[in-house]
Protein backbone atom coordinates (compact mmCIF):
# COMPACT_ATOMS: atom_id res chain seq x y z
CA UNK A 1 0.00 0.00 0.00
CA UNK A 2 1.26 3.42 -1.24
CA UNK A 3 0.66 6.21 1.75
CA UNK A 4 0.54 9.34 0.21
CA UNK A 5 2.05 12.72 1.65
CA UNK A 6 -1.03 13.57 2.90
CA UNK A 7 -1.28 9.66 4.27
CA UNK A 8 2.10 10.52 5.94
CA UNK A 9 0.89 13.79 7.22
CA UNK A 10 -2.67 12.72 8.86
CA UNK A 11 -0.78 9.75 10.51
CA UNK A 12 2.04 12.09 11.84
CA UNK A 13 -0.45 14.38 13.58
CA UNK A 14 -2.49 11.62 14.81
CA UNK A 15 0.88 10.08 16.50
CA UNK A 16 1.51 13.48 18.12
CA UNK A 17 -2.63 14.04 19.72
CA UNK A 18 -1.70 10.60 21.07
CA UNK A 19 1.29 11.64 22.64
CA UNK A 20 0.06 14.42 23.72
CA UNK A 21 -3.33 12.72 25.35
CA UNK A 22 -0.94 10.18 26.90
CA UNK A 23 1.34 13.69 28.45
CA UNK A 24 -1.58 15.18 29.70
CA UNK A 25 -2.36 11.30 31.88
CA UNK A 26 1.00 11.66 33.25
CA UNK A 27 0.45 15.59 34.39
CA UNK A 28 -2.81 14.67 35.88
CA UNK A 29 -1.71 11.26 37.91
CA UNK A 30 1.67 12.99 38.93
CA UNK A 31 -1.06 15.99 40.09
CA UNK A 32 -2.96 13.75 42.17
CA UNK A 33 -0.47 11.03 43.31
CA UNK A 34 -3.38 8.33 44.20
CA UNK A 35 -2.82 4.51 43.75
CA UNK A 36 -6.42 5.20 41.84
CA UNK A 37 -4.64 7.19 38.84
CA UNK A 38 -1.78 4.95 37.47
CA UNK A 39 1.15 7.02 35.56
CA UNK A 40 1.99 5.52 32.21
CA UNK A 41 4.73 3.73 33.58
CA UNK A 42 2.97 1.42 35.68
CA UNK A 43 0.32 1.07 32.96
CA UNK A 44 2.76 -0.06 31.12
CA UNK A 45 4.20 -2.01 33.64
CA UNK A 46 0.57 -4.14 34.26
CA UNK A 47 0.49 -4.49 30.72
CA UNK A 48 3.96 -6.35 30.24
CA UNK A 49 3.27 -8.54 33.38
CA UNK A 50 -0.25 -9.45 32.20
CA UNK A 51 1.10 -10.46 28.72
CA UNK A 52 3.81 -12.47 29.83
CA UNK A 53 3.13 -14.07 33.21
CA UNK A 54 -1.06 -13.60 32.90
CA UNK A 55 -3.64 -12.57 35.62
CA UNK A 56 -4.11 -13.86 38.94
CA UNK A 57 -5.49 -16.84 38.12
CA UNK A 58 -2.54 -17.33 35.18
CA UNK A 59 -4.59 -16.54 31.80
CA UNK A 60 -2.49 -13.97 29.33
CA UNK A 61 -3.56 -11.60 27.71
CA UNK A 62 -4.03 -13.46 24.54
CA UNK A 63 -5.91 -15.59 25.96
CA UNK A 64 -8.57 -12.74 26.78
CA UNK A 65 -8.14 -11.22 23.66
CA UNK A 66 -9.11 -14.55 21.51
CA UNK A 67 -11.68 -15.16 23.83
CA UNK A 68 -13.66 -12.08 23.40
CA UNK A 69 -13.14 -11.73 19.94
CA UNK A 70 -14.14 -15.34 19.12
CA UNK A 71 -17.57 -13.94 20.96
CA UNK A 72 -17.86 -10.97 19.67
CA UNK A 73 -17.60 -12.71 16.17
CA UNK A 74 -20.09 -15.13 17.12
CA UNK A 75 -22.68 -12.74 18.23
CA UNK A 76 -22.08 -10.20 15.18
CA UNK A 77 -22.05 -12.79 12.80
CA UNK A 78 -25.19 -14.24 14.02
CA UNK A 79 -26.77 -10.94 13.92
CA UNK A 80 -25.92 -9.92 10.09
CA UNK A 81 -26.58 -13.18 9.11
CA UNK A 82 -30.46 -12.39 10.65
CA UNK A 83 -30.73 -9.00 9.89
CA UNK A 84 -29.68 -8.31 6.56
CA UNK A 85 -32.37 -11.02 5.15
CA UNK A 86 -35.01 -9.87 7.33
CA UNK A 87 -34.01 -5.99 6.92
CA UNK A 88 -34.46 -6.83 3.19
CA UNK A 89 -37.53 -8.57 3.36
CA UNK A 90 -39.27 -5.88 5.47
CA UNK A 91 -37.82 -3.20 2.94
CA UNK A 92 -39.15 -4.93 0.15
CA UNK A 93 -42.77 -5.45 2.00
CA UNK A 94 -43.38 -2.59 3.94
CA UNK A 95 -46.37 -4.02 4.90
CA UNK A 96 -44.65 -6.26 6.87
CA UNK A 97 -42.77 -3.86 8.99
CA UNK A 98 -45.83 -1.35 9.56
CA UNK A 99 -47.93 -4.24 10.58
CA UNK A 100 -45.30 -5.78 13.25
CA UNK A 101 -43.67 -2.06 14.10
CA UNK A 102 -45.37 -2.19 17.77
CA UNK A 103 -43.49 -5.06 18.48
CA UNK A 104 -40.19 -4.74 16.78
CA UNK A 105 -39.51 -1.19 17.50
CA UNK A 106 -39.66 -1.19 21.59
CA UNK A 107 -36.94 -4.19 21.44
CA UNK A 108 -35.09 -1.90 20.18
CA UNK A 109 -34.70 0.61 23.24
CA UNK A 110 -34.28 -2.23 25.62
CA UNK A 111 -30.22 -1.80 26.30
CA UNK A 112 -28.84 -5.38 25.73
CA UNK A 113 -27.92 -4.87 29.30
CA UNK A 114 -30.95 -4.75 30.79
CA UNK A 115 -31.27 -8.89 29.01
CA UNK A 116 -29.11 -9.81 31.63
CA UNK A 117 -31.23 -11.95 33.41
CA UNK A 118 -33.26 -12.96 31.04
CA UNK A 119 -29.79 -13.92 29.08
CA UNK A 120 -29.19 -15.76 32.62
CA UNK A 121 -32.48 -17.92 33.04
CA UNK A 122 -32.66 -18.92 29.32
CA UNK A 123 -29.07 -19.69 28.30
CA UNK A 124 -26.03 -20.68 29.58
CA UNK A 125 -22.47 -20.40 28.38
CA UNK A 126 -20.89 -19.27 25.23
CA UNK A 127 -24.87 -18.75 24.04
CA UNK A 128 -25.39 -16.26 26.94
CA UNK A 129 -22.40 -14.14 25.36
CA UNK A 130 -23.46 -14.20 22.04
CA UNK A 131 -26.93 -13.30 22.66
CA UNK A 132 -25.97 -10.06 24.35
CA UNK A 133 -23.53 -9.20 21.47
CA UNK A 134 -26.34 -10.33 19.16
CA UNK A 135 -28.54 -8.04 20.83
CA UNK A 136 -26.65 -5.00 20.22
CA UNK A 137 -25.31 -5.39 16.81
CA UNK A 138 -28.83 -6.51 15.26
CA UNK A 139 -30.38 -3.49 15.43
CA UNK A 140 -28.07 -1.04 13.10
CA UNK A 141 -27.89 -3.65 10.49
CA UNK A 142 -31.38 -4.34 10.43
CA UNK A 143 -32.43 -1.07 10.64
CA UNK A 144 -29.72 0.75 8.41
CA UNK A 145 -30.87 -2.37 5.79
CA UNK A 146 -34.49 -1.83 5.82
CA UNK A 147 -34.45 1.85 5.16
CA UNK A 148 -31.92 1.66 2.78
CA UNK A 149 -34.38 -0.46 0.00
CA UNK A 150 -36.72 2.37 -0.69
CA UNK A 151 -34.13 4.77 -1.63
CA UNK A 152 -33.12 2.28 -4.28
CA UNK A 153 -32.91 4.55 -7.40
CA UNK A 154 -36.26 3.82 -9.23
CA UNK A 155 -34.58 4.38 -12.59
CA UNK A 156 -32.11 1.64 -11.72
CA UNK A 157 -35.16 -0.70 -11.19
CA UNK A 158 -36.42 0.28 -14.48
CA UNK A 159 -33.56 0.22 -16.55
CA UNK A 160 -33.92 -4.02 -15.62
CA UNK A 161 -37.56 -3.72 -15.64
CA UNK A 162 -37.96 -2.35 -19.07
CA UNK A 163 -36.23 -5.69 -19.91
CA UNK A 164 -38.92 -8.16 -19.00
CA UNK A 165 -36.44 -8.75 -15.51
CA UNK A 166 -38.27 -10.42 -12.98
CA UNK A 167 -38.17 -9.45 -9.43
CA UNK A 168 -35.93 -11.87 -8.26
CA UNK A 169 -33.39 -10.80 -10.54
CA UNK A 170 -34.38 -7.08 -9.62
CA UNK A 171 -33.59 -7.64 -6.43
CA UNK A 172 -30.38 -9.83 -6.64
CA UNK A 173 -29.11 -7.20 -9.65
CA UNK A 174 -30.11 -3.83 -8.52
CA UNK A 175 -31.73 -4.06 -4.99
CA UNK A 176 -28.71 -5.77 -2.95
CA UNK A 177 -25.55 -3.77 -4.81
CA UNK A 178 -27.83 -0.70 -4.14
CA UNK A 179 -28.39 -1.57 -0.32
CA UNK A 180 -24.77 -2.96 -0.02
CA UNK A 181 -23.41 -0.07 1.19
CA UNK A 182 -25.49 0.79 3.55
CA UNK A 183 -25.69 -2.91 5.13
CA UNK A 184 -21.87 -2.71 5.28
CA UNK A 185 -22.12 0.95 7.58
CA UNK A 186 -24.87 -0.71 9.12
CA UNK A 187 -22.34 -4.01 10.27
CA UNK A 188 -19.67 -1.19 10.83
CA UNK A 189 -21.86 0.37 13.41
CA UNK A 190 -23.22 -2.79 14.72
CA UNK A 191 -19.91 -3.77 15.54
CA UNK A 192 -18.62 -0.94 17.56
CA UNK A 193 -21.84 -1.65 19.59
CA UNK A 194 -20.94 -5.32 20.22
CA UNK A 195 -17.52 -3.94 21.50
CA UNK A 196 -19.88 -2.09 23.83
CA UNK A 197 -21.86 -5.05 25.22
CA UNK A 198 -18.70 -7.38 25.43
CA UNK A 199 -18.48 -6.43 29.28
CA UNK A 200 -22.17 -6.41 30.06
CA UNK A 201 -22.13 -10.38 28.43
CA UNK A 202 -18.88 -11.36 30.08
CA UNK A 203 -20.14 -9.92 33.36
CA UNK A 204 -22.52 -12.95 33.14
CA UNK A 205 -21.18 -15.40 31.32
CA UNK A 206 -19.48 -17.53 34.30
CA UNK A 207 -16.54 -18.00 32.43
CA UNK A 208 -12.51 -16.40 33.83
CA UNK A 209 -11.52 -15.52 30.11
CA UNK A 210 -12.38 -12.25 28.10
CA UNK A 211 -11.31 -8.73 28.19
CA UNK A 212 -14.54 -7.85 29.90
CA UNK A 213 -14.08 -10.39 32.45
CA UNK A 214 -10.22 -9.01 33.42
CA UNK A 215 -11.68 -5.24 34.27
CA UNK A 216 -14.33 -7.31 36.25
CA UNK A 217 -11.72 -9.34 38.45
CA UNK A 218 -9.39 -6.42 38.71
CA UNK A 219 -12.15 -4.12 39.54
CA UNK A 220 -13.06 -6.42 42.48
CA UNK A 221 -8.78 -5.95 43.31
CA UNK A 222 -9.22 -2.08 43.13
CA UNK A 223 -6.34 -2.46 40.57
CA UNK A 224 -6.42 0.80 38.25
CA UNK A 225 -3.70 -0.48 36.09
CA UNK A 226 -4.90 -3.49 35.00
CA UNK A 227 -8.19 -2.22 34.61
CA UNK A 228 -6.84 0.82 32.30
CA UNK A 229 -4.88 -1.85 30.51
CA UNK A 230 -8.32 -4.11 29.37
CA UNK A 231 -10.50 -0.57 28.80
CA UNK A 232 -7.61 0.73 26.37
CA UNK A 233 -6.87 -3.22 24.66
CA UNK A 234 -11.13 -2.64 23.87
CA UNK A 235 -10.68 0.48 22.67
CA UNK A 236 -7.62 -0.52 20.18
CA UNK A 237 -9.01 -3.91 19.36
CA UNK A 238 -12.46 -2.40 18.35
CA UNK A 239 -10.14 0.88 16.51
CA UNK A 240 -8.12 -1.85 14.37
CA UNK A 241 -11.64 -4.12 13.15
CA UNK A 242 -13.01 -0.74 12.48
CA UNK A 243 -10.31 0.24 10.49
CA UNK A 244 -10.04 -3.30 8.25
CA UNK A 245 -13.85 -3.06 8.26
CA UNK A 246 -13.75 0.41 6.10
CA UNK A 247 -10.99 -0.20 4.10
CA UNK A 248 -12.45 -2.74 2.96
CA UNK A 249 -15.88 -1.06 2.65
CA UNK A 250 -13.89 1.45 0.39
CA UNK A 251 -12.55 -1.17 -2.02
CA UNK A 252 -15.90 -2.95 -2.30
CA UNK A 253 -17.76 0.60 -2.90
CA UNK A 254 -15.34 2.54 -4.52
CA UNK A 255 -17.99 3.32 -7.12
CA UNK A 256 -19.88 5.21 -4.40
CA UNK A 257 -17.32 7.22 -3.06
CA UNK A 258 -15.22 8.36 -5.89
CA UNK A 259 -16.75 12.29 -7.21
CA UNK A 260 -18.26 11.65 -10.71
CA UNK A 261 -16.70 13.39 -13.54
CA UNK A 262 -19.48 15.46 -14.70
CA UNK B 1 -47.54 8.29 -47.64
CA UNK B 2 -47.60 7.32 -44.40
CA UNK B 3 -50.61 5.46 -44.97
CA UNK B 4 -48.98 2.37 -46.71
CA UNK B 5 -46.41 1.85 -43.75
CA UNK B 6 -47.52 -0.88 -41.66
CA UNK B 7 -48.68 0.42 -37.98
CA UNK B 8 -46.78 -1.04 -35.26
CA UNK B 9 -47.61 0.53 -31.99
CA UNK B 10 -51.32 2.04 -31.36
CA UNK B 11 -51.39 4.48 -28.84
CA UNK B 12 -54.92 5.15 -27.12
CA UNK B 13 -54.48 6.17 -23.60
CA UNK B 14 -55.78 8.60 -21.51
CA UNK B 15 -53.98 9.30 -17.58
CA UNK B 16 -54.50 10.94 -14.45
CA UNK B 17 -52.79 10.99 -11.55
CA UNK B 18 -55.88 11.21 -8.56
CA UNK B 19 -57.86 14.48 -10.12
CA UNK B 20 -55.30 15.46 -12.44
CA UNK B 21 -55.65 14.32 -15.94
CA UNK B 22 -51.97 14.22 -17.52
CA UNK B 23 -53.05 12.36 -20.90
CA UNK B 24 -56.25 13.46 -22.69
CA UNK B 25 -57.41 11.00 -25.03
CA UNK B 26 -54.23 10.42 -26.99
CA UNK B 27 -54.94 8.19 -29.98
CA UNK B 28 -51.71 8.02 -32.43
CA UNK B 29 -49.61 5.06 -34.11
CA UNK B 30 -46.07 4.37 -34.25
CA UNK B 31 -44.98 2.75 -37.97
CA UNK B 32 -42.40 0.27 -38.14
CA UNK B 33 -38.86 1.37 -38.60
CA UNK B 34 -40.05 4.88 -38.01
CA UNK B 35 -38.04 8.13 -36.29
CA UNK B 36 -41.06 9.88 -34.36
CA UNK B 37 -40.60 12.34 -32.32
CA UNK B 38 -42.88 13.39 -29.62
CA UNK B 39 -42.68 17.33 -29.33
CA UNK B 40 -44.38 19.08 -25.76
CA UNK B 41 -43.80 21.70 -23.56
CA UNK B 42 -42.11 20.96 -20.31
CA UNK B 43 -44.24 19.13 -17.99
CA UNK B 44 -46.90 18.17 -20.10
CA UNK B 45 -46.94 14.76 -19.59
CA UNK B 46 -44.61 13.22 -21.89
CA UNK B 47 -42.14 11.12 -19.78
CA UNK B 48 -45.77 9.62 -18.56
CA UNK B 49 -46.63 8.99 -21.95
CA UNK B 50 -42.92 7.18 -22.50
CA UNK B 51 -43.59 4.98 -19.91
CA UNK B 52 -47.03 3.79 -20.39
CA UNK B 53 -45.91 3.14 -23.77
CA UNK B 54 -43.07 1.07 -22.79
CA UNK B 55 -45.54 -0.97 -20.45
CA UNK B 56 -43.91 0.93 -16.80
CA UNK B 57 -46.87 2.55 -16.43
CA UNK B 58 -50.65 1.86 -16.58
CA UNK B 59 -52.62 3.98 -18.54
CA UNK B 60 -56.16 4.67 -16.18
CA UNK B 61 -58.14 4.45 -20.02
CA UNK B 62 -57.25 2.69 -23.05
CA UNK B 63 -54.57 0.89 -24.32
CA UNK B 64 -50.91 0.58 -25.92
CA UNK B 65 -50.85 -2.25 -28.39
CA UNK B 66 -47.25 -3.64 -30.20
CA UNK B 67 -47.62 -5.87 -32.81
CA UNK B 68 -51.66 -6.07 -31.66
CA UNK B 69 -50.90 -7.36 -28.72
CA UNK B 70 -51.16 -5.54 -25.19
CA UNK B 71 -47.56 -4.24 -24.58
CA UNK B 72 -45.88 -5.71 -22.07
CA UNK B 73 -41.97 -5.71 -20.91
CA UNK B 74 -41.74 -9.30 -20.37
CA UNK B 75 -43.84 -9.79 -23.58
CA UNK B 76 -42.08 -7.35 -25.93
CA UNK B 77 -38.33 -6.54 -26.95
CA UNK B 78 -38.78 -2.95 -25.66
CA UNK B 79 -35.67 -0.07 -24.82
CA UNK B 80 -35.80 2.60 -23.41
CA UNK B 81 -33.02 5.25 -22.63
CA UNK B 82 -34.15 7.36 -19.97
CA UNK B 83 -33.70 11.35 -19.28
CA UNK B 84 -31.96 10.94 -15.84
CA UNK B 85 -28.50 9.25 -16.03
CA UNK B 86 -29.17 5.50 -15.75
CA UNK B 87 -26.09 4.07 -15.95
CA UNK B 88 -25.51 1.30 -13.10
CA UNK B 89 -23.19 2.58 -10.37
CA UNK B 90 -21.29 -0.64 -9.89
CA UNK B 91 -21.11 -2.03 -13.17
CA UNK B 92 -18.33 -1.28 -15.78
CA UNK B 93 -19.41 -0.21 -19.31
CA UNK B 94 -19.08 -3.39 -20.56
CA UNK B 95 -21.21 -5.31 -17.62
CA UNK B 96 -23.62 -2.30 -18.10
CA UNK B 97 -24.47 -2.80 -21.64
CA UNK B 98 -24.93 -6.55 -21.89
CA UNK B 99 -27.71 -6.20 -18.69
CA UNK B 100 -30.72 -6.41 -21.35
CA UNK B 101 -29.05 -9.43 -22.82
CA UNK B 102 -28.67 -10.59 -19.42
CA UNK B 103 -32.20 -10.68 -18.74
CA UNK B 104 -33.00 -12.37 -21.57
CA UNK B 105 -30.79 -15.21 -21.49
CA UNK B 106 -29.08 -14.58 -24.55
CA UNK B 107 -25.70 -17.13 -24.71
CA UNK B 108 -22.83 -15.38 -23.62
CA UNK B 109 -20.72 -15.74 -26.99
CA UNK B 110 -23.43 -14.07 -28.43
CA UNK B 111 -23.89 -11.12 -25.93
CA UNK B 112 -19.57 -11.12 -25.96
CA UNK B 113 -20.18 -10.21 -29.97
CA UNK B 114 -22.74 -8.29 -29.58
CA UNK B 115 -21.55 -5.87 -26.65
CA UNK B 116 -18.61 -5.80 -28.60
CA UNK B 117 -20.32 -4.51 -31.89
CA UNK B 118 -22.54 -2.07 -29.71
CA UNK B 119 -19.22 -0.62 -28.20
CA UNK B 120 -17.63 0.10 -31.30
CA UNK B 121 -21.26 1.83 -32.97
CA UNK B 122 -21.30 4.66 -29.99
CA UNK B 123 -17.43 5.30 -30.13
CA UNK B 124 -16.60 3.78 -26.82
CA UNK B 125 -13.70 1.15 -27.87
CA UNK B 126 -11.05 1.39 -25.17
CA UNK B 127 -13.46 2.68 -21.96
CA UNK B 128 -15.16 -1.05 -21.62
CA UNK B 129 -13.53 -1.51 -17.73
CA UNK B 130 -14.18 1.74 -17.06
CA UNK B 131 -17.28 2.64 -14.51
CA UNK B 132 -19.56 5.44 -14.72
CA UNK B 133 -18.26 7.82 -12.09
CA UNK B 134 -14.85 7.73 -14.44
CA UNK B 135 -16.41 8.64 -17.32
CA UNK B 136 -18.70 12.36 -18.30
CA UNK B 137 -22.07 12.68 -19.17
CA UNK B 138 -21.73 12.54 -22.72
CA UNK B 139 -20.67 8.97 -22.87
CA UNK B 140 -22.97 7.60 -20.08
CA UNK B 141 -25.95 8.75 -22.69
CA UNK B 142 -23.76 6.88 -25.10
CA UNK B 143 -23.95 3.80 -22.76
CA UNK B 144 -27.77 3.85 -22.51
CA UNK B 145 -27.96 4.29 -26.37
CA UNK B 146 -25.72 1.06 -26.59
CA UNK B 147 -27.26 -0.86 -23.86
CA UNK B 148 -30.77 0.17 -25.81
CA UNK B 149 -29.70 -0.79 -29.27
CA UNK B 150 -28.03 -3.76 -28.17
CA UNK B 151 -31.41 -6.26 -27.36
CA UNK B 152 -32.37 -5.21 -30.92
CA UNK B 153 -35.56 -4.05 -29.64
CA UNK B 154 -38.90 -3.94 -31.64
CA UNK B 155 -39.24 -0.36 -30.06
CA UNK B 156 -36.79 1.72 -28.49
CA UNK B 157 -38.06 4.35 -26.64
CA UNK B 158 -35.76 7.68 -25.85
CA UNK B 159 -37.15 10.41 -22.86
CA UNK B 160 -35.25 13.25 -23.78
CA UNK B 161 -32.17 11.56 -23.93
CA UNK B 162 -29.81 14.44 -24.18
CA UNK B 163 -31.73 17.30 -21.53
CA UNK B 164 -28.84 16.79 -19.59
CA UNK B 165 -26.06 17.48 -21.53
CA UNK B 166 -24.68 20.71 -22.78
CA UNK B 167 -25.35 22.33 -26.71
CA UNK B 168 -21.96 21.50 -28.14
CA UNK B 169 -22.76 17.81 -26.74
CA UNK B 170 -25.93 17.24 -27.66
CA UNK B 171 -25.67 18.36 -31.07
CA UNK B 172 -22.96 15.78 -31.64
CA UNK B 173 -24.99 13.19 -30.02
CA UNK B 174 -28.26 13.97 -32.45
CA UNK B 175 -25.80 13.61 -35.23
CA UNK B 176 -24.63 10.05 -33.90
CA UNK B 177 -28.51 8.92 -33.11
CA UNK B 178 -29.28 9.99 -36.74
CA UNK B 179 -25.93 7.86 -37.57
CA UNK B 180 -26.81 5.01 -35.41
CA UNK B 181 -30.89 4.72 -36.56
CA UNK B 182 -29.66 4.85 -40.18
CA UNK B 183 -27.66 2.04 -39.83
CA UNK B 184 -30.15 -0.51 -37.90
CA UNK B 185 -33.21 1.11 -39.12
CA UNK B 186 -35.52 0.43 -35.83
CA UNK B 187 -38.47 1.33 -34.64
CA UNK B 188 -37.61 4.77 -32.32
CA UNK B 189 -40.32 6.56 -30.40
CA UNK B 190 -38.17 9.80 -29.30
CA UNK B 191 -39.65 12.13 -26.60
CA UNK B 192 -38.12 16.05 -26.71
CA UNK B 193 -39.20 19.51 -25.43
CA UNK B 194 -36.63 21.01 -28.30
CA UNK B 195 -38.13 21.99 -31.26
CA UNK B 196 -34.96 22.31 -33.11
CA UNK B 197 -33.87 18.63 -32.33
CA UNK B 198 -37.47 17.15 -33.37
CA UNK B 199 -37.23 18.60 -36.75
CA UNK B 200 -33.21 17.73 -36.99
CA UNK B 201 -34.07 13.78 -35.67
CA UNK B 202 -37.61 12.93 -36.65
CA UNK B 203 -39.27 11.45 -39.90
CA UNK B 204 -42.80 12.77 -38.27
CA UNK B 205 -43.49 14.92 -35.37
CA UNK B 206 -46.62 14.82 -32.90
CA UNK B 207 -46.94 18.19 -31.28
CA UNK B 208 -48.70 17.81 -27.78
CA UNK B 209 -50.45 20.48 -25.90
CA UNK B 210 -50.26 21.52 -22.49
CA UNK B 211 -51.01 20.17 -19.25
CA UNK B 212 -53.48 17.70 -20.54
CA UNK B 213 -51.57 16.77 -23.19
CA UNK B 214 -53.45 16.65 -26.28
CA UNK B 215 -52.14 15.74 -29.93
CA UNK B 216 -51.85 19.57 -31.50
CA UNK B 217 -50.43 18.37 -34.69
CA UNK B 218 -48.77 15.38 -36.51
CA UNK B 219 -45.69 17.24 -39.18
CA UNK B 220 -43.84 14.72 -41.52
CA UNK B 221 -40.52 15.88 -42.06
CA UNK B 222 -39.18 14.54 -45.58
CA UNK B 223 -35.67 16.02 -45.11
CA UNK B 224 -32.20 14.75 -46.48
CA UNK B 225 -29.72 13.55 -44.08
CA UNK B 226 -27.88 14.76 -42.05
CA UNK B 227 -29.96 17.54 -42.19
CA UNK B 228 -28.64 21.18 -42.18
CA UNK B 229 -30.44 22.80 -39.36
CA UNK B 230 -30.09 26.82 -41.43
CA UNK B 231 -31.30 25.32 -44.63
CA UNK B 232 -35.05 27.17 -45.44
CA UNK B 233 -36.70 24.23 -45.47
CA UNK B 234 -35.50 23.04 -42.30
CA UNK B 235 -36.40 26.61 -40.28
CA UNK B 236 -39.90 26.64 -42.22
CA UNK B 237 -41.00 23.04 -40.41
CA UNK B 238 -39.23 24.53 -37.25
CA UNK B 239 -41.76 27.86 -37.39
CA UNK B 240 -44.31 25.93 -38.38
CA UNK B 241 -44.22 23.29 -35.04
CA UNK B 242 -43.61 26.72 -32.87
CA UNK B 243 -46.37 28.26 -34.61
CA UNK B 244 -48.50 25.36 -33.41
CA UNK B 245 -47.21 25.25 -30.33
CA UNK B 246 -47.73 28.87 -29.52
CA UNK B 247 -51.61 29.08 -30.44
CA UNK B 248 -54.20 28.47 -28.13
CA UNK B 249 -56.55 25.82 -27.72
Amino acid sequence: MIISKEGWKEIGFNLASLFIAFSLWEIFTRYMDSPYFPGVGRIWGAFFLLAKRGDVEGITLLQHIVASVIRILAGFGAATVMAIPLGLLMGLYPNIYKRTRAVLEPIRFIPPIAWIPVAIVLLVGFSRYAFLIWLGAFFPIFINTLVSVPRVNPIHVNVTRIFGARRWYIIRKIVIPSVAPDMASGMRIGLGIAWMCIVAAEMIGGEMMGVGRLILKYAELIRMAEIIVGMLLIGLIGFLMNEVFLRVEKRLFRWRWEVSLD
Amino acid sequence: MFDERKEKVKIQVSKSFDNLLVLDHLDFSVYENEFLVIVGPTGCGKTTLAHIIGGLYHPTEGQVTLKDEMVSPKRHNISFVFQEPSCIPWRTLWDDIKIGLEIKGANPRFIQTRVKEMIELVQLSGFENYYPYQISGGMKQRVAIARAYATDPDLLLMDEPFGHLDAQTRYLMQIEITRVWEQLKKTVLFVTNNIEEAVFLAERIIVLSRIPARVKGIVPVDLPRPRDNISPEFLKIRSQITQMCETAE
